[in-house]
């Protein structure tokens, strides 16, 4: 069952990750993050006074622009773009600023080689929500939690692997996109901030698939996204904290 | 990213529409040839309303004449845009769409701009535009399928929608067109007679006021045959209205119960 | 939820209506309380569901659906074109979901809706699955594109699938995808025969005509055919197929389909307020493996409807 990935990593090892904050000037908050050859920088405007056709008296409006590296933006773009506005959505603490919008940038600046693939998957999905997330950080925007997003590749033998690269997902017969809350360091005790007998950490907030896999595959990826989750988290701790004031 | 939506390919519709050839009655002008449909040429196609068909909407109807099948829904009085001035008056604003399908060819329906004012101007004189100041009605129509005839039947549909949906009117109003094949004037045409058609007269009335707002003919026609059309197409309107006020009369006593 | 208090002291004295516009969430979260919906279904229900085959005379396959008030209308039109180089014996589908401004008080035009292009990405997804993407060996997707093909390397179908939402109450994709379904399992193609300039003309079939390029292939076989459920989160609860007014309360929606040969095809959630748990996602499937079945039910007893006439 075992498979031999081709850059040699065990089958839950991610890419190499990086993270790098403030890198614009002129954004309100900006972050360069990148798995492997794959780069997104995201860039936060805001929060701004509330244009017109998101004005909401109650609540705080994010708005994504999806820039893909080359060419137009199609259909593809305004899915990423709601999928990205609506995970955005759900870890910001959206009655702190009512009436205001924030401006999401997302720019795609390496995608992993291989242009003669057809780019309609959503492998670029995670490492955005990564960046938009950071992004949102360095932005000081007040967020209940981080987001974190991995991505699961399911091999015709049922065998999951993560963080697939692009050369891997053509071998893979379905995928499953999943974006978790971090995972927190608390002091309190454990079971305290359990809900429905679950961590917060486990909820998903955003899920994606493509392909058909069977039901049983589809919890197996969860397991597997969870089990990443914390060393996601670590590192995402580890390339914020040491830029927050105090 | 790049090489991601293939190019389409070029395509074309393997049904014989490219030949307009006339049919071949149509050659000695004075047989008695018989309409695609076997209707007599003064004879309207059976008509069909019904209000409500979207939910979503203030009012809204769905008509079908033979295959002519149309959709308009009516949304407002609201909010005019911002851009616009401050206005005494109730506006109205109007958009015709065709689907994709809806023509023996896909995606060729007709000019939506022209349609649009078209139905702007015929249903302006009949609503009572001092009743919602400040407000605009929106009348959409979506044509699902093109039979021929279409803007008349949108034009009736949308005033049966509104009606529906409450705004005041003067009267229904009703419309119907003509077609002029060489010595014979057809009602109600076809899209198949449409297609080699010599010229079209279209009306729209308010029957009970027996006032015309709108007239529309293209092609050559004599003085004579104009008024033959006009008088033709009156009678049919006045006609259409009860079918119309009758449906609008089933929906609401089916509505009081 | 900083209404509930404001609310309590209101709800005995305000009219049901007035209550309903003013605290939506505290309306519903009583009845949710008490198991049921506003409109009187049981939290797993969906609403009445009806197809009508053959709606649209001029596309060679159509069919109206309708989920409650949600009305779709799906045409195929049957075009020819050159297939692609790097597959000769392979046809196309273009999928394009509509929302025309007669739909909703929220399209106008010249302002497109915002969920029109998602929710036709959203059905090239789940139709054409695995076309584009993967090698030939792990097809699996509904439609076998080899099955459109005319003459490997000069012709072949271009079925290009239109659906105009007529009607928007919630749940626009479920409708979408079994009006898009059930439009191609009405689907009848044209016979065509090959013309002097090489081009396809579309015969009648009585005339015999030896040039027929197509002779059986007048239907689109369907293997694994997908079926969808919506479902909203809210705390504890899960309401099935959800109307336009319980989407814009409560803003988590999780859409699953499945195929008939019981793979998950899709599980999607775009974010929200409410976090997925492993329990509710069981439970989400769960009522959509019911619903598959309700939903294959309806489609066949349509398809049979048409074979009597």
């Amino acid at each position: 069952m075992e498979i031999d990935r081709i850059d040699g990593r065990t089958p839950n090892q991610l890419r190499p990750l990086a993270c790098s904050r403030s890198v614009l000037n002129r954004a309100h908050g900006s972050a360069s993050w990148s798995q492997g050859d794959t780069k997104v920088l995201a860039a936060v405007y805001g929060p701004k006074a509330g244009i017109k056709k998101n004005e909401n008296p109650e609540k705080a409006c994010i708005e994504v622009i999806w820039k893909p590296k080359t060419g137009q933006s199609g259909k593809s773009e305004r899915e990423y773009e709601m999928i990205l506005k609506r995970t955005l959505q759900s870890i910001c603490i959206l009655t702190v600023n009512p009436n205001t919008t924030t401006t999401v940038i997302i720019q795609v600046v390496n995608d992993d080689g291989a242009v003669s693939f057809k780019g309609y998957g959503f492998h670029l999905l995670p490492c955005s929500i990564n960046a938009a997330c950071a992004a949102l950080v360095d932005a000081g925007i007040p967020l209940k939690h981080l987001a974190v997003a991995i991505c699961c590749g399911l091999a015709e033998s049922g065998y999951v692997i993560l963080d697939p690269t692009k050369l891997e997902e053509q071998k893979m017969k379905a995928f499953a996109y999943l974006v978790f809350p971090n995972s927190v360091l608390s002091v309190l005790p454990e079971g305290s901030s359990k809900v429905v007998g679950e961590p917060t950490e486990s909820g998903i907030i955003t899920s994606v698939t493509q392909g058909a896999m069977a039901v049983d595959d589809y919890f197996h990826c969860l397991e597997r996204g969870r089990a990443a989750n914390e060393k996601m988290s670590a590192f995402l701790r580890r390339s914020l904290q040491p830029q927050l004031p105090g | 990213m790049a090489g991601k939506a293939a190019p389409t390919p070029t395509t074309y519709s393997p049904s014989p529409t490219t030949q307009k050839t006339k049919p071949s009655f149509f050659k000695n002008h004075d047989a008695d040839w018989v309409r695609p449909d076997g209707r007599g040429f003064h004879q309207c196609r059976p008509a069909f309303f019904r209000t409500g068909a979207v939910n979503a909407a203030a009012g809204s109807a769905y008509a079908e004449f033979g295959n002519t099948k149309v959709i308009v829904s009516v949304f407002g009085p609201r909010e005019s845009k911002k851009a616009m001035m401050y206005s005494d008056i109730g506006r109205l604003n109007c958009n015709v769409s065709y689907a994709t399908f809806a023509t023996p060819v896909r995606g060729q329906g007709s000019d939506d701009e022209d349609f649009s004012s078209m139905l702007h101007k015929a249903l302006e004189g009949a609503i009572i535009l001092e009743t919602f100041p400040k407000t605009t009605v929106d009348v959409f129509a979506l044509v699902l399928e093109s039979g021929g005839s279409d803007l008349p039947v949108v034009i009736s549909c949308a005033s049966v929608a509104l009606a529906d949906a409450g705004i005041m009117m003067y009267d229904l109003v009703a419309s119907v067109s003509v077609s002029c094949l060489a010595k014979n004037l057809v009602i109600d045409p076809m899209l198949e007679e449409e297609s080699y058609q010599d010229g079209s007269l279209m009306l729209t009335c308010m029957p009970s006021k027996y006032e015309v707002t709108q007239l529309t003919i293209t092609g050559e026609w004599s003085a004579a045959k104009i008024n033959e059309g006009m008088q033709l197409c009156l009678d049919a309107c006045s006609k259409l209205a009860n079918i119309m006020r009758s449906c609008l009369k089933e929906a609401a006593s089916g509505s009081e119960e | 939820m900083g209404y509930s208090n404001a609310s309590g002291d209101l709800s005995s004295e305000m009219e049901v209506d007035a209550f309903r516009r003013l605290f939506p969430l505290r309306f519903y979260e009583r009845h949710l309380a008490e198991l049921i919906r506003p409109d009187g279904r049981a939290l797993g229900k969906a609403r009445d569901t009806t197809i009508a085959l053959g709606a649209v005379a001029s596309a060679d396959g159509s069919a109206l659906a309708k989920i409650g008030l949600t009305t779709m209308l799906a045409a195929i039109k049957m075009e020819v074109m050159t297939p692609l180089k790097e597959s000769p014996d392979e046809g196309c589908i273009v999928i394009e979901f509509h929302m025309p401004p007669i739909c909703s008080p929220l399209v106008r035009p010249g302002r497109p809706a915002e969920a029109a292009p998602v929710v036709s990405k959203q059905l090239s997804d789940t139709i054409l699955r695995h076309v584009k993407h993967f090698s030939v060996r792990s097809f699996s997707g509904m439609i076998d594109l080899k099955d459109l093909s005319l003459v490997s390397g000069k012709a072949a179908w271009m079925a290009y699938l239109d659906i105009y939402c007529l009607d928007a109450d919630g749940s626009l994709f479920d409708v979408a995808l079994l009006s898009a379904v059930a439009a191609f399992s009405h689907l009848q193609i044209p016979v065509v025969s090959m013309n002097d300039e090489g081009k396809l003309i579309v015969v009648s079939e009585e005339n015999g005509e030896k040039d027929v390029v197509n002779k059986e292939k007048r239907k689109l076989r369907l293997n694994r055919i997908p079926f969808s459920l919506t479902c909203i989160l809210h705390k504890k609860y899960i309401l099935a197929d959800p109307t336009a007014e319980e989407e814009s309360i409560f803003e988590t929606v999780v859409t699953v389909v499945l195929d008939t040969s019981d793979q998950l095809v899709s599980l999607y959630k775009p974010g929200g307020p409410a976090l997925a748990f492993t329990s509710s996602v069981q439970d989400c499937i769960a009522l959509t493996k019911q619903r598959l079945k309700e939903l294959q039910t309806i489609l066949d007893e349509s398809i049979s409807g048409m074979e009597v006439d």
